[in-house]
C-alpha cells in the first residue's frame, strides 16, 4: 500500500511540476533497470558503455542547450540528481557490490520517488531499498520527529534563506553599482543563504522521508566548522562527495598513485563536481581543486582561523554562484574587490539593501540560532530524544510563529526556489 | 499533568497566533481610514430607508447627515475606494441580513470598470474588517487578483507578516478598538484643490460596459426586486474621469428598460451650485465636504419629492440618536 501511495503520488507530483520531462525519467529508469540484466552475459562492458553513453549523454545534452543552442528543450526537473543515482546502481551492480534487483515497481518507485527527485540528497539503492519496499510508515515518534524536521526545514529556508536572498539578488542585480565590497558581502551572505536553503530542503526531504518510515543518509554535518576546503566537502552535499569519490575520483585511481597523479585526480573530480552543476561552474571546481590538492598552503596550526580561513575561500568561490549567467562577469566582479576600495559605502548603505534594521535583527538572530544548533547538533539531538513532552510541544509551537511572522513569503518576493533545484 | 501542560502550550500558541493577526494586520484607524468603512456599518443601529452603493463617489460626495438635517432621512453610505460592481452586489447581499431599505441607490461610475481595475490595496481596504459570512466568502472570492491567495484573508498574518518591522503606534493603539472615521458611510475631507488643465479625453478601443458588470447590475436589480425596494441608479459629479456620452446612453437605455430612476449630477452642476474651483479636494475628481453637503442638499430634495420616505426628525427616538450624531458631525466640520 505505501509503495502504491508513494509511487503514484511521485508521478503525480513530477507531471504537475514538470510533465515533459517525465519520458526522460522513464527512459533512465528502465533503461538502468534492464541494461543490468545483461551484466550476466558476455558483452557486460559494452552495455555499461551504452548505458553511460546515452545517460549522461542525456544530462549533458539537455544540461548545455543553453549555451551551445543546439536543442530546445526544458530541462528535466531532477535530471541532475536521478541521473547520478541510476549510474550509481548500474555500476554498483556492475561491480558485484548489490544484486540486480528482480522487482521492477521497487526499481521505479527508487527512482521516482519525490521528496529526493528534485535537490536530493542522491540516494544510493542498497540504502534505501529495505525502506521503500517495507510496508510500514514511521513509527508516531519517527512521524513527529519528521515533522519538527520538516519546520526547521522550513525554518532555514523561508527566515534564514529568503531574507539574505533578497540582500544578494539586490546586489547581483547591479553589477556596475555594487562591486568591491558588496561582492565580498554578498559572497559572504551567500555562504549562509546556500546552506540555509540547501539543507533547509534538505531537512524537509528527510523529515518528509522520516515520516513514510525512510531514512536517507545525512547530506550535511556542520560545513562551517570544517578546518580545512578537504574536510569541507566531507561535510557539505556529502551525497554528491561521496558519489563523486565512488564513482569518478577512485576509478581514476584515487590516491594510490604518485603525488602528482593524485593532484590531477582530485583536480578531475572537482571539475567534473562542476560540470555537474553546469557550465560556468567550471572555474569553481578548478578553484575547489586548488584549494583541496594544496590544502596545505591555507593551513595553519590555529583551528580557529583554519575555519575562518575554509569559511572565506569557500565564500569567495561561491562569486560563481551569485552570478551564474557567466564566468566571465563572476570573475570580474570577484577581482572588483581588489580594484573598488568601497568598503565605507557599504556600511552607509546597508539599510538600503532591501532589508530594515527590524529584519536585519531578525537575521542575525536566526544565523545565530542555525550555528548554535549546527556546533553543537549531537548534544541537541540527545537533549531533544531526552526532552520532556513540554518542550517537544513548545519548539513547534515556537517554530511555526516564528516561520509565519518571520518568514519572507506572500506576494512580492519572488526567490521562492531552492537553489539546487535547478541544477 | 504534563498532557494538561502540553494542551496549555497549544492553546497559548494560538492566542498568540491570533495577537499577531491582529498586530500585523493594518489597523486603518488613523491613515488610510478607508479601510475601515466596511466595518463601520456593523456598528449602526440598522434602520435605514437608503442604502448608498459604489466607490469613491458616493464615500465622498454624498453625505447622509445633511439628508437627514434636510429632510430628515436616514441613509448609510455602503461606499469603499473603487468598490466594483460584483462587490457592490455582496455587498448589498449582506446589508439585506440586516436591514431591508426602502431604497438602493447605485452609482453607476463602477459600470466602467474592467478585470484590469482588481486591485488587491483596494480588496483590502475593503474587505479585511468585513464581518465574516458567505457574502465575504463570494466577495472574496470574485474579487481576488491572480497573485492574490483566499487564506491570506483568512489569516491575515500570510499576507501581512512582512508589517512585523514597520508597526507604528498606530498598530498598538488601535490593538483592542477601532477608530471609525465616517458619519454613516460619509467621510469628509475639507481640503481644496481647485480644478485645472484635465487630462485630454481619450478614443477608448470599446464603449461598451462589460457583460460581467451589466450582470451584476441584473443580480442587484433582482436582488432589490425580490426585496421589495427601489433601485435608484446615480452618476456622481466628477470632471474626471471623462464620462463618455457612450456610458450615459447606455445607463439611461438600461434604466428605460427597467422603468428605474436615474440621476445623473454632471449635468446639473450648475443647479447645485457646484464650484470646481472650491469644492473639490483633487481637482474635480472628488467633491470635498463643501460639494459634498451641496450635492446632498440638491439630493435630499429629489428624495423627499420623489419617494414615499418618512421624516425621522419627527420620530423622537430616532431623532435623539441623529442629532447627536449631527452634533458631532457639525463638530468635526468646523474643527
Amino acid at each position: 500500500m505505501k509503495k502504491i501511495f508513494l509511487f503514484l503520488f511521485s508521478i503525480l507530483i513530477y507531471i504537475y511540476f514538470g510533465s515533459t520531462g517525465i519520458f526522460f525519467l522513464l527512459f533512465s529508469a528502465l533503461s538502468s533497470f534492464y541494461v543490468t540484466k545483461f551484466f550476466y552475459g558476455k558483452h557486460k562492458k559494452l552495455w555499461l558503455i551504452l548505458f553511460l553513453v546515452s545517460n549522461i549523454g542525456i544530462l549533458l545534452t539537455l544540461k548545455f542547450q543553453e549555451v551551445f543552442h543546439f536543442t530546445n528543450i526544458i530541462v528535466p526537473l531532477g535530471i541532475s540528481y536521478y541521473t547520478l543515482q541510476v549510474v550509481s546502481y548500474v555500476v554498483d551492480v556492475y561491480r558485484g557490490k548489490i544484486e540486480r534487483e528482480q522487482n521492477l515497481f521497487t526499481y521505479l518507485l527508487y527512482v521516482f520517488y519525490f521528496p529526493y527527485l528534485f535537490i536530493g540528497p542522491i540516494s544510493r539503492f542498497s540504502d534505501v531499498k529495505k525502506d521503500l519496499i517495507s510496508s510500514k510508515i514511521g513509527t508516531k515518534q519517527e512521524i513527529y520527529d519528521g515533522l519538527v524536521r520538516i519546520l526547521w526545514g522550513v525554518f532555514k529556508k523561508l527566515v534564514i534563506a529568503n531574507r539574505i536572498a533578497m540582500v544578494t539578488s539586490l546586489i547581483t542585480s547591479n553589477t556596475s553599482l555594487y562591486q568591491g565590497a558588496y561582492v565580498i558581502f554578498a559572497c559572504f551572505l551567500y555562504s549562509i543563504q546556500l546552506y540555509a536553503d540547501f539543507s533547509g530542503g534538505i531537512d524537509m526531504v528527510l523529515g518528509l522521508s522520516h515520516c513514510f518510515g525512510i531514512h536517507l543518509k545525512e547530506n550535511f554535518r556542520s560545513p562551517f566548522q570544517s578546518e580545512s576546503v578537504k574536510e569541507f566537502w566531507n561535510r557539505w552535499h556529502i551525497a554528491l562527495s561521496t558519489w563523486l569519490k565512488d564513482y569518478v575520483y577512485i576509478p581514476l585511481g584515487g590516491n594510490r598513485c604518485g603525488k602528482i597523479r593524485q593532484k590531477i585526480n582530485v583536480f578531475v573530480t572537482f571539475l567534473v563536481s562542476g560540470l555537474w552543476h553546469g557550465t560556468s561552474y567550471l572555474l569553481w571546481g578548478v578553484c575547489h581543486g586548488i584549494f583541496v590538492a594544496f590544502s596545505k598552503f591555507f593551513s595553519t596550526k590555529s583551528k580557529i582561523l583554519n575555519r575562518l580561513i575554509t569559511f572565506v575561500l569557500v565564500s569567495f568561490v561561491w562569486v560563481f554562484f551569485l552570478y551564474p549567467t557567466s564566468a566571465l562577469t563572476a570573475s570580474k566582479m570577484f577581482l572588483s574587490i581588489f580594484t573598488t576600495g568601497n568598503y565605507v559605502s557599504l556600511f552607509q548603505n546597508i539599510l538600503s539593501l532591501t532589508l530594515d534594521v527590524g529584519n536585519w535583527i531578525v537575521l542575525l538572530i536566526s544565523v545565530f540560532l542555525l550555528f548554535l544548533y549546527d556546533f553543537r547538533s549531537e548534544k541537541w539531538i540527545n537533549f531533544w530524544k531526552r526532552s520532556s513532552i513540554e518542550w517537544k510541544t513548545l519548539v513547534p509551537c515556537v517554530l511555526v510563529l516564528v516561520i509565519l511572522l518571520f518568514g519572507v513569503y506572500g506576494i512580492g518576493f519572488e526567490v521562492t526556489d531552492f537553489i539546487y533545484s535547478k541544477f | 499533568m504534563k498532557w494538561i501542560r502540553s494542551l496549555l502550550i497549544i492553546l497559548l500558541t494560538l492566542i498568540i497566533f491570533v495577537g499577531l493577526n491582529r498586530l500585523v494586520s493594518p489597523k486603518y484607524g488613523d491613515s488610510l481610514v478607508e479601510g475601515s468603512m466596511t466595518a463601520a456599518y456593523y456598528e449602526e443601529e440598522k434602520n435605514h430607508e437608503i442604502i448608498f452603493l459604489g466607490d469613491c463617489e458616493v464615500y465622498a460626495n454624498i453625505s447622509p447627515m445633511v439628508l437627514y438635517e434636510e429632510e430628515g432621512i436616514t441613509a448609510y453610505v455602503r461606499g469603499n475606494s473603487q468598490q466594483l460592481i460584483h462587490q457592490s452586489y455582496y455587498l448589498l447581499e449582506e446589508t439585506l441580513k440586516y436591514e431591508i431599505p426602502k431604497i438602493v441607490v447605485f452609482n453607476v461610475n463602477s459600470l466602467r470598470y474592467g478585470e484590469e481595475e482588481k486591485s488587491e490595496g483596494y480588496n483590502r481596504l475593503m474587505i479585511d474588517q468585513m464581518k465574516w459570512s458567505k457574502e465575504k466568502i463570494d466577495l472574496i472570492k470574485a474579487s481576488m487578483t491572480k497573485e492574490e491567495n483566499f487564506w491570506s484573508y483568512v489569516f491575515p498574518i500570510l499576507r501581512y507578516h512582512s508589517r512585523f518591522s514597520k508597526l507604528s503606534e498606530e498598530d498598538f493603539k488601535y490593538f483592542f478598538i477601532d477608530n471609525r472615521n465616517t458619519f454613516n458611510g460619509f467621510l469628509i475631507n475639507k481640503e481644496i484643490r481647485p480644478a485645472g488643465s484635465l487630462p485630454t479625453k481619450k478614443i477608448l478601443p470599446t464603449y461598451e460596459f462589460s457583460k460581467e458588470n451589466m450582470d451584476y447590475l441584473e443580480k442587484i436589480y433582482e436582488l432589490c426586486r425580490e426585496h421589495n425596494i427601489k433601485l435608484v441608479l446615480m452618476k456622481a459629479p466628477s470632471l474626471y474621469p471623462y464620462w463618455y456620452d457612450e456610458y450615459e446612453s447606455q445607463v439611461v437605455e438600461y434604466a428605460k428598460s427597467h422603468d428605474l430612476d436615474y440621476y445623473n449630477f454632471t449635468k446639473v452642476t450648475e443647479e447645485i451650485g457646484l464650484d470646481y474651483e472650491t469644492d473639490t479636494y483633487d481637482g474635480g475628481l472628488h467633491l470635498n465636504l463643501y460639494g459634498a453637503t451641496k450635492l446632498s442638499k440638491y439630493f435630499a430634495k429629489i428624495l423627499k419629492e420623489n419617494y414615499a420616505l418618512t421624516d425621522y426628525r419627527l420620530d423622537k427616538k430616532v431623532n435623539e440618536v441623529y442629532n447627536k450624531k449631527v452634533l458631532e458631525y457639525k463638530k468635526k466640520v468646523e474643527e
